[in-house]
């Protein structure tokens, strides 16, 4: 695999976090929140035998979408760092089981590994669904994640590292103290991108049966045959959870950098 | 003279040809209900609801050809145009007659509830507090959530359901009786059975719904299921795909 030096990473495919120096993104960042919250709104109020049914529909469908985003994200920033350290590791068996996890994982769907673990290793271990839907979801992502961590390490000049160590710290207190505390203003934006990727992503475990907001709308449908007005709500929902966590990454990250650019 | 005479003839002949040609009604089907309509081992889409169209077509005229489509969605493509109609054991219930036109029944389904082989639960009513699993959109997922204190659970494919309950992660499985004995007593005849039938108080059938007001189809299909009952095929078809 090719060694990858870059200061600014981009992976996944996570909504556009607007920079503060964008005024075109921070602007259409404005109109596309005001318009979904707008829409949110009004069509309901126009149509609530319809519109106003999905809403009511989906709410518990929200708050399981947000379970497992959350908890598949912790554990795959856990399991991230933990690559990212293997595939820099000097020894040579743990850095060959980190990068053959990256190395298979990146190479299966994640629909794929969802049906995996849910039904194909169900026969052995009984996981409950949301569970699995975590587990396959924090095991892909956190391939995707290893990878961020390692390019996000490795932009931290050698130097840093050099006078560390000359100055008494161990290898892993040179990690802690003054390696992953800079790496992380690398680490933060393709972190937060592949967060809104992977709560996109979530929409796949409605295939697991799990509650989730497509899940419940696609029930909903079923049931009313309203589709277009079910999937126009769904979708709304969808961008506007994506849009509020894109300005939330966007503020961390200004935070984050403040003394970068004085 | 002879050239032009020629060419109005061929040309008379095609057009009489296609006037004579079978009209093709396209079915959509999802081919995940066993024994009614499911893709077998040669990935060929077979069943009684395929072999009942094939037959209803050779009668009155007509050639079936049959789309896989998902389940999830399928009514949706019918209104908007995409197949005539659907051969996907579609029960006929007053919210789908809202919406589209259906055949004479052709079929009488009821549904059946599947527990694992050790259960004591003989009705929903055993398994309040407890997973139910069916097939989103179906006859037999509304009737989970119709019972009350049953946790309802929405599988894309009823296989998927039936796994679930094989493996334990849910404690039934309400599907259509045909479906049901396919998946107890053939597929996983070690450890699922049926426990009984949900009581209804009004039969259910299946039906082949059509567009609303797309009458050529309907009519058609609507005679095609006429010959093939005053003919006795559908009792054989019962007798090939059903047994007892």
């Amino acid at each position: 695999m090719a060694e990858c030096d870059v200061k600014k990473i981009d992976v996944g495919d996570g909504a556009a976090i607007p920079e503060p120096g964008d005024r075109g993104m921070v602007s259409a960042w404005w109109i596309a929140l005001l318009g979904t919250i707008g829409l949110l709104i009004a069509l309901p109020l126009k149509d609530p035998s319809t519109y106003g049914r999905v809403l009511a529909f989906i709410p518990d469908g929200i708050l399981v979408t947000f379970e497992v985003t959350i908890l598949s994200i912790s554990l795959a920033l856990v399991i991230g760092l933990l690559t990212g350290l293997g595939r820099i590791s000097k020894n040579r068996y743990i850095n060959l089981v980190a990068s053959l996890y990256v190395e298979v994982v990146r190479g299966v769907p994640l629909l794929v590994q969802l049906f995996y673990i849910y039904f194909a290793l169900g026969r052995f271990v009984r996981v409950p669904d949301i569970m699995a839907a975590v587990i396959a979801m924090s095991f892909c992502y956190g391939a995707y994640m290893g990878e961020v961590f390692r390019a996000g390490i490795k932009s931290i000049d050698f130097g840093q590292s050099e006078a560390a160590l000359s100055q008494g710290f161990n290898q892993a207190q040179t990690m802690r103290y003054v390696v992953l505390p800079q790496a992380w203003r690398t680490i933060l934006p393709p972190v937060g991108n592949e967060f809104i990727a992977l709560l996109k992503d979530t929409s796949l475990v409605s295939i697991l049966a799990v509650s989730d907001i497509l899940r419940r709308g696609r029930e909903y449908a079923a049931e009313s045959f309203n589709y277009f007005e079910t999937y126009t709500m769904i979708a709304l929902v969808y961008l506007l959870i994506t849009l509020i966590l894109s300005k939330i990454i966007s503020i961390m990250e200004q935070r984050l950098s403040h003394y970068e650019k004085r | 003279m002879l050239k032009k005479a020629v060419l109005t003839l061929v040309t008379l002949a095609v057009m009489c040809g296609s006037a004579w040609a079978e009209k093709t009604i396209v079915f959509a089907t999802d081919a995940t209900w066993p024994p009614m309509e499911f893709v077998d081992a040669d990935k060929n889409i077979v069943g009684y609801s395929i072999d009942f169209l094939t037959a209803a077509g050779k009668e009155v005229g007509f050639k079936p050809e049959f789309k896989n489509t998902a389940w999830d969605g399928i009514f949706a493509g019918l209104a908007s145009g995409r197949y005539d109609s659907i051969s996907s054991s579609v029960s006929i219930t007053e919210e789908r007659q809202k919406k589209m036109d259906f055949s004479e029944p052709y079929f009488v389904v009821q549904q059946a509830l599947i527990v694992q082989k050790d259960s004591k639960a003989a009705s929903l009513a055993d398994l309040k507090g407890k997973k139910v699993g069916g097939q989103i959109g179906t006859t037999g997922y509304f009737a989970i959530k119709a019972a009350e204190g049953v946790e309802p659970k929405s599988y894309d494919e009823i296989g998927l359901a039936m796994e679930d309950l094989n493996v334990g992660r849910i404690a039934a499985v309400v599907c259509d009786d045909p479906v049901a004995a396919n998946y107890a007593l053939i597929k996983y005849k070690d450890t699922l059975k049926i426990a009984g039938v949900i009581k209804s108080d009004k039969p259910e059938y299946y039906g082949f719904p059509v567009k609303k007001g797309n009458k050529e189809v309907l009519d058609l299909i609507n005679k095609g299921i006429e010959a093939v009952k005053a003919k006795g095929i559908d009792k054989e078809l019962k007798n090939k795909w059903i047994g007892q």
